[in-house]
């Protein structure tokens, strides 16, 4: 079962998140962003191009149009694969543990796995973020000495960063599969 | 502790009115009487001129500084978005849980974020 919505993110760019429930146990949760634009790159080479050529024509030095050319590729191929996410996904497995992955433009992804005993809650939790205030959904860690205490706060969807609405979303997938955690038998 | 004046106060104040006066009066005559002048009064050591100008700048550029200073301070004394203290501090772990009592209002406290996020955004049927 596959569904999905279109959202905002903080900053106002159109995010789609997609859920998917593999199973009672087993649910995961895509946000996409949007695609690098062709205006946005086009606009960027150019201010580059323009500026070097303006440098060409005071300074005479023809290795400033190489340079030039030479950056905006490896500039691109950085932001590419380092920079730009295309999609983040959070897979909830019951028993298991939940499975943190970030795809890259250039296809690279990035997998982070956290036990189910190291999981204390999921949480949308809000913090000031430079000069705003935002809600970010983000996994609290057990503390192995105190069983009140959080560790670690492990902050979800860095990057499309969704709004209220998207998160209250995510929230109420994620209990469902968390609160089985507790009427479940235990395992020794 | 009153801010209401008191014959202490005035003559504070006045003292330090005629003490800045004397200042100004003072710098004025540094920057703008020439050192010629100055030396046949024997007045020899005073600071180069090229301070009465440069210590005014310095001060300026320092205050412009000094907005940019504490914003970047207050930037980075915020906690970042993955650190406990957006969660916790010292004051709410030791915390000590007081006796629920009937038909009293509870006691003030800091209330852990799971139990808040479920009343918030989990609707109770």
């Amino acid at each position: 079962m596959a569904e999905e919505q279109r959202f905002l993110s903080a900053s106002g760019a159109p995010i789609a998140l997609r859920r998917r429930q593999h199973s009672a146990s087993c649910r995961e949760l895509a946000v996409r962003g949007p695609r690098l634009q062709l205006r946005s790159l086009s606009a960027a080479t150019s201010a580059v191009w323009l500026a070097a050529y303006g440098l060409f024509a005071l300074s005479e030095n023809s290795m400033v149009l190489s340079a030039a050319i030479f950056i905006t590729l490896i500039g691109l191929i950085i932001y590419l694969h380092f920079v730009k996410i295309d999609q983040e996904s959070l897979l909830v497995i019951g028993s298991l543990g939940i499975q943190v992955t970030s795809s890259y433009a250039s296809g690279k992804e990035s997998t982070t796995f956290i036990e189910m005993g190291q999981v204390k809650d999921v949480v949308i939790n809000e913090a000031i973020h430079m000069q705003k205030v935002i809600y970010y959904l983000c996994i609290l860690l057990q503390d192995p000495e105190d069983p009140q205490g959080v560790s670690e706060v492990v902050p979800l969807f860095q990057s499309s960063k969704p709004r209220l609405d998207c998160l209250i979303e995510m929230y109420k997938s994620c209990q469902e599969i968390l609160e089985q955690r507790k009427t479940a038998p235990q395992s020794s | 502790n009153s801010p209401a004046p008191l014959p202490e106060r005035a003559i504070y104040g006045f003292a330090l009115f005629l003490g800045s006066w004397f200042g100004f009066i003072l710098y004025l005559i540094w920057a703008y009487v020439p050192e010629t002048w100055l030396f046949s009064l024997g007045l020899t050591y005073w600071p180069q001129k090229y301070w009465a100008v440069a210590l005014p700048v310095y001060l300026l550029v320092a205050v412009g500084i000094g907005y940019i200073l504490l914003f970047g301070i207050n930037m980075m004394s915020t906690a970042p978005l993955n650190s406990t203290h957006t969660i916790t501090d010292n004051f709410a772990k030791k915390q000590q849980q007081k006796k629920f009592q009937e038909e009293a209002i509870p006691a003030l406290r800091d209330i852990p974020i799971s139990e808040v996020n479920r009343m918030f955004f989990l609707p109770e049927k």
